[in-house]
């Protein structure tokens, strides 16, 4: 019992705090190659063996999103879009692991944070994007962590599933 | 059982009739909803986990919730850059402590640890100590391992471990923003005296906690 919209939403939002450090045609640039990435990796059939790697790779990206928050640098175009390309191939996957692909178009409008995101760091108030990128990368490694555990009881497929 | 259900109901819808309503009608209605909890046999195994339990374990337990707003009080003492710093650090130990508790890591006793750092953050509260800046990062990255610990014991038997992550760590943020908001008291006239003496309150009660975790 994994929620089927809170892995690809969270990583939605990292990356949106991410590309709020790039340049406005890039952002939405980069929106548009996780919009487009997304939806085509959603409709695509996705082996269930491939779950733990699906959820390992969501993990993994948001960690790296987040991460840009740090950076003091601007987010280069190149790198803005590997990202978003990134975010769109984990954030399908995942999509297309789930029953519902319902849980595309919850996930998918969080990555407009990158719009506040990117109006906060303009007023030069970014320590507060990285307070909130501290927590995503924090609830990232605790969810990794929790794969390598041998038994993890709300973890496994359980009656409820 | 349809038809106890069905006459339950209209038992109910008698009483709740214009006229026949009372006090004495409602209190056992109202006390019996507010006692209500979910079915633990279809909440998946172990803790009823997700967001919503994460979210309110912080402020369910006083000594976590004492201890995470007095960091962000400590923090608005200290000023820039300590006061986003300690809010960032924290999370991140915490979760260190967290994945040592996931796997059962020996630790000296929990409680004993979570007990000092509600002493130790009041009192740093209270006498507004100015400790140099790796010392305040060292003093709460400790603490933050024995927070972190305590909720990752539970955080693999939850029913919704991501849901759980995703509220615990943002109940603490909010937490920390609590203390650091309890903390811009220090700009008005005899706002410190408050915030230290909420500071001295938050040391009293960790005096409480450890004396009686250590049996005196």
């Amino acid at each position: 019992m994994r929620g089927a919209a809170l892995p690809p939403a969270l990583l939605c939002v990292a990356l949106g705090l991410g590309l709020a450090s790039a340049r406005g045609q890039t952002a939405v640039l980069g929106l548009a190659v996780l919009v487009l990435t997304a939806s085509a990796v959603a409709l695509m059939p996705v082996p269930e063996s491939w779950s733990d790697v699906a959820f390992l790779g969501c993990w993994m990206s948001i960690i790296a999103s987040a991460a840009i928050v740090y950076a003091p640098r601007i987010l280069q175009d190149r790198a803005a879009l590997a990202f978003s390309l990134n975010a769109g191939v984990w954030t399908g996957a995942l999509i297309a692991l789930a029953p519902s692909k319902v849980g595309l178009l919850a996930a998918l409008p969080f990555s407009l944070c990158a719009w506040p995101g990117a109006w906060v760091r303009r007023r030069g108030q970014a320590i507060g994007l990285n307070v909130i990128a501290s927590w995503l990368i924090g609830v990232a490694v605790l969810a990794a962590t929790l794969q390598f555990l041998p038994a993890t009881a709300g973890y496994v497929p359980d009656h409820m599933d | 059982m349809t038809r106890c259900i069905a006459g339950t109901l209209r038992e109910r819808s008698s009483a709740l009739r214009p006229g026949r309503f009372s006090a004495a009608t409602a209190m056992p209605i109202v006390f019996g909803a507010a006692a209500v909890t979910p079915a633990y046999g279809h909440s998946s195994t172990g803790l009823a986990g997700g967001f919503e339990s994460g979210f309110s374990h912080p402020f369910t337990g006083v000594d976590h919730l004492l201890a995470m707003v007095s960091v962000g009080i400590w923090g608005a003492f200290l000023g820039r850059p300590l006061v986003y710093a300690l809010p960032v650090i924290f999370p991140f130990i915490m979760v260190g402590g967290a994945i040592l508790g996931m796997f059962s890591f020996p630790m000296p006793p929990l409680e004993l640890g979570i007990a000092a750092s509600v002493l130790v953050l009041g009192l740093c509260v209270c006498l507004a100590i100015q400790a140099p800046a790796w010392v305040a990062c060292a003093i709460v990255a400790i603490f933050a391992v024995f927070h972190g610990y305590a909720h990752g014991i539970e955080l693999p038997s939850a029913a919704d471990p991501v849901g759980y992550s995703v509220g615990f760590v943002l109940a603490t943020g909010l937490l920390h923003a609590l203390g650091i908001g309890i903390g811009l008291l220090n700009a008005l006239p005899k706002g410190i005296l408050v915030t230290r003496s909420f500071g001295g309150a938050v040391a009293v009660a960790g005096a409480w906690y450890l004396a009686r975790t250590l049996g005196l």
